[in-house]
């Protein structure tokens, strides 16, 4: 390894040709536990092409490129490099073989400078065991002069990354990824905290690295950015390779086909409309915060209205804003008053309540009971010196309404399947009697059966006059459900769809981005 | 520009307000005690000191890794015992060496013990190292029921002698600043600083994360033998329990020395000016002619407040932007 990649300058690697690489990826299988995250990964890519990944949420995507990358190992399958088979058991392994990866949730270490995070783990030495610093810094600045013009001054090769916006980490990483001299460059989302001139110039950047011999595959929630730098796009649906389209030959309406054919719609389950004529719970205007851009809208009372499209669009954001666990600014009007909630007390005082998608980290105390864990949002409701027994009856009520499977209310909730886990999250909040029911992907990991049921709650919920807000992950979920869903895109409302428009054709092209059709 | 060279400089040179704050107690200690520059005075404080600067060191690898080492003091307890029974007043000096070399492939051992609990089997640093201490003072107490030994003369002068009329614990603190200078400027202090900031990003970036973090314990282990050997040196004679409080003390250099314990951030030398902050307190303590049964907590409330200065700092300089 005399002349081992890093230490060649980066203005060398552009001129001169990369080493070929073939890679393809042959119906690779992944399953976490019973879930079968991908059923058929194919893929196929070269030197000197840029491969779009696309695919609707839980299409496999991800669990495709994290195999490509060593960061997941395959159930079955077989990844071919160079036309051997191969598989890499750690991300080490396939930097080694010329894979590197741009991730999207920051791989920076925040306390090391700009130069000491790209160069982590191949720094450039001297005598072979020294870091040589000078060489470091000088190699960092010529990667960096790549994005000049499109990044502030500050950042420099000494600047601590913890310094540095969101956009500028961002860039560092793309720098970081770029540092080993990779034969195949994935860009995970790479795109979706840059601003545009950036995002030119990384598109420019591609042109050249295509030039120079090497591939790309790029994964994006913008349709628009496929057109404009891919050679091939690979569409996944429901965890298979279901087709490959040369851009030249095709349309944005062919590729939202491909990512929607055949999948079915399920039972429809939809709320009665008439929840629009009623009393107007929620009126939101202009709301900002997190990655919130303007967003307005209404929620009637008994109405279930959805939050669409692909995760980490903002619809979280939004739940948390409502709920006061962030920071945000615009009007929001409940149940005729305005308010401004700056901590979740503040919204539970207003009968608002929160269910989170991640049960284990925001939803339960898992060591403790049932009991516990259900009277936790209610306990002032019991007084000072806690009246036990009222609290427990209505505790015992709540459970038989939501039909929990469990031994005792004094068990762990730890001993519980997820489906009654979720029961209890949910029943937490139930003994408030919320008014306003905020959901972030309450269905995550839930077991079919206990689906049906919490469909069934929702429902009882809503003929009571319970306004629900509810972020699904799952678009079969949106479509069955909900009579109105709101399609959220880069931290905004990107359409409303609601009667005959609200179609799986029109969802997914609206979370890709691409305009409204009208069937 | 100049404000990113300020903000690196500071978090680099962590141990700038360490060094105001030893600044700050000499010249206390100085206005009790006249001879305090004296070589004489000198040589005797920094004997005193020289075990836990020893310790510390390896101490602030590991935090600096992302762990701490709780069983380090009875690690030396451990290494005290072993070196007075193996050597005695009649030693040839290759006899010694020996000695010395095995309490520190002992020393090593203990630490890769620590290590593979903490990265291989998971195990919380607090409790793994707390529960495997308790292995060495066993140990110390099999080896040495009853406090004893005695070293050659020889041995024991050498570590009271002035070189080129310099202490010998001038010497000590060259090796160890040298020491830290060197392993700065590896590849592996890069892992160490990464894997303590954010172990998984590290992971993601390819470091070999759980085998940096086994060689940080491996290094307090190795430390923990040297000082073992500096105590013996100083005291010359052996107690099953003698390093025991040296755990602690180290910890609060380490942090006295500007290293966060959070970890990923520091450097080690601010660890040995925490060990030379701590025992110039006690000199305050002694020279200021604090009754015998105040004096424990006096030297505690002192700790605390050192311990409390950079955030109480940070306060004072919010409120003022505010």
């Amino acid at each position: 390894m005399g002349s081992s990649p890093p230490n060649r300058l980066p203005d060398s690697w552009a001129a001169c040709k990369t080493m070929a690489l073939t890679l393809s990826a042959r119906s690779l299988v992944k399953r976490y536990g019973g879930v079968i995250a991908l059923r058929d990964g194919s893929l196929e890519i070269q030197s000197g092409e840029v491969v779009a990944l696309v695919g609707a949420n839980g299409s496999g995507k991800s669990t495709l490129s994290k195999i490509i990358t060593g960061a997941v190992v395959p159930n079955g399958g077989h990844l071919l490099l160079d036309g051997t088979p191969i598989q890499f058991p750690n991300p080490q392994a396939a930097r080694k073989r010329g894979i590197a990866v741009v991730y999207q949730e920051l791989s920076l270490i925040p306390d090391m400078t700009v130069a000491e995070n790209i160069w982590l783990s191949h720094e450039p030495l001297r005598f072979g065991i020294a870091v040589n610093r000078g060489a470091m810094r000088d190699r960092t600045q010529a990667l960096l002069d790549l994005f000049a013009g499109t990044i502030s001054p500050k950042l420099q090769p000494d600047t601590p990354v913890t310094a540095l916006p969101p956009d500028e980490r961002q860039v560092v990483e793309i720098v970081k990824a770029i540092s080993s001299d990779p034969r195949l460059i994935i860009l995970d989302e790479a795109t979706a905290s840059l601003d545009t001139n950036q995002v030119n110039r990384l598109f420019e950047l591609v042109k050249t690295w295509k030039e120079a011999g090497k591939a790309v595959i790029i994964i994006t929630h913008r349709m628009e950015e496929i057109f404009r730098v891919a050679d091939k796009a690979t569409v996944l649906r429901s965890g298979e390779s279901v087709g490959t389209v040369t851009i030249a030959n095709t349309d944005e309406k062919t590729i939202v086909g491909m990512m929607i054919e055949g999948a079915v719609t399920p039972e429809q389950i939809r709320i009665p409309t008439t929840a629009l004529e009623s009393h107007v719970r929620l009126d939101v205007k202009r709301l900002n915060g997190g990655r919130l851009r303007n967003v307005s809208f209404t929620l009637h009372d008994g109405e279930l209205l959805g939050l669409g499209g692909l995760q980490g669009q903002g619809q979280v954001d939004l739940l948390l804003a409502l709920f006061g666990l962030i920071p945000h600014s615009g009007e929001v009007i409940l149940n005729g008053k305005s308010v401004h909630f700056r901590h979740p007390a503040d919204a539970m005082k207003q009968q608002v309540a929160y269910v989170p998608g991640d049960r284990g980290t925001e939803g339960l105390l898992f060591i403790r009971s049932i009991f516990e864990n259900m009277q936790l949002p209610s306990w002032r409701k019991y007084g000072i010196v806690h009246r036990r027994h009222a609290a427990r009856k209505d505790a015992l009520a709540s459970a038989a309404d939501l039909q929990m499977v469990y031994a005792s209310l004094d068990d762990p909730v730890s001993s519980l399947s997820g489906g009654n886990a979720q029961k209890v999250v949910i029943g937490k909040w139930l003994l408030r009697q919320p008014k306003l029911l905020l959901l972030g992907d309450p269905t995550k990991g839930v077991d079919v059966g206990a689906k049906g049921e919490f469909y069934a709650l929702l429902r009882q919920l809503t003929e009571a006059g319970t306004a629900i807000l509810f972020y699904s992950s799952d678009d079969s979920e949106l479509l069955g459900l909900c009579s109105r869903v709101l399609v959220f895109h880069e931290g905004g409302i990107r359409t409303e769809l609601s009667g005959e428009n609200l179609t799986r054709a029109n969802l997914v092209a609206a979370s890709m981005g691409t305009a409204h059709e009208h069937d | 520009m100049n404000t990113i060279r300020l903000q690196r400089f500071f978090s680099r040179q962590s141990y700038v307000i360490s060094l105001i704050l030893l600044i700050v107690v000499v010249a206390v200690n100085y206005s009790f005690q006249n001879n305090l520059f004296e070589l004489r005075i000198i040589n005797n404080n920094l004997r005193t000191m020289m075990p836990l600067m020893i310790l510390a060191v390896g101490q602030a690898i590991v935090v600096i890794g992302g762990g701490v080492d709780l069983s380090v003091g009875t690690m030396v307890s451990m290494i005290n015992t072993l070196l007075v029974t193996w050597i005695t007043p009649e030693s040839t000096g290759g006899e010694i060496a020996l000695a010395f070399a095995l309490v520190c492939g002992i020393g090593i051992l203990g630490g890769a013990l620590n290590g593979f609990a903490v990265a291989f089997l998971r195990l919380q640093p607090i409790v793994t190292t707390y529960a495997t201490s308790f292995i060495f003072s066993g140990i110390a107490l099999l080896v040495l029921p009853r406090p004893g030994g005695s070293l050659p003369r020889d041995l024991v002068t050498f570590y009271r002698s002035t070189p080129l009329d310099l202490p010998l614990g001038l010497y000590v603190i060259g090796v160890l600043i040298l020491f830290w200078i060197v392993l700065r400027s590896t590849r592996y202090a890069q892992y160490l600083f990464a894997i303590g900031s954010s172990s998984d990003a590290a992971y993601a970036t390819g470091v070999p994360v759980r085998s940096v973090r086994v060689t940080t314990y491996v290094w307090s282990g190795l430390f923990a033998a040297l000082a073992g050997i500096a105590l013996t040196l100083s005291t010359g004679s052996g107690q099953a329990n003698i390093g025991d409080d040296m755990t602690l003390n180290s910890v609060v250099a380490v942090v006295l020395g500007g290293i966060a314990l959070r970890g990923g951030g520091g450097n080690a030398i601010g660890a040995v000016i925490g060990v030379i902050i701590l025992g110039v307190i006690r000199n305050i303590i002694f020279f200021a002619e604090v009754p015998t049964w105040s004096q424990t907590l006096v030297n505690a409330l002192v700790i605390l407040a050192a311990l409390a200065a950079p955030g109480v700092i940070r306060l004072i300089r919010r409120l003022i932007q505010r």
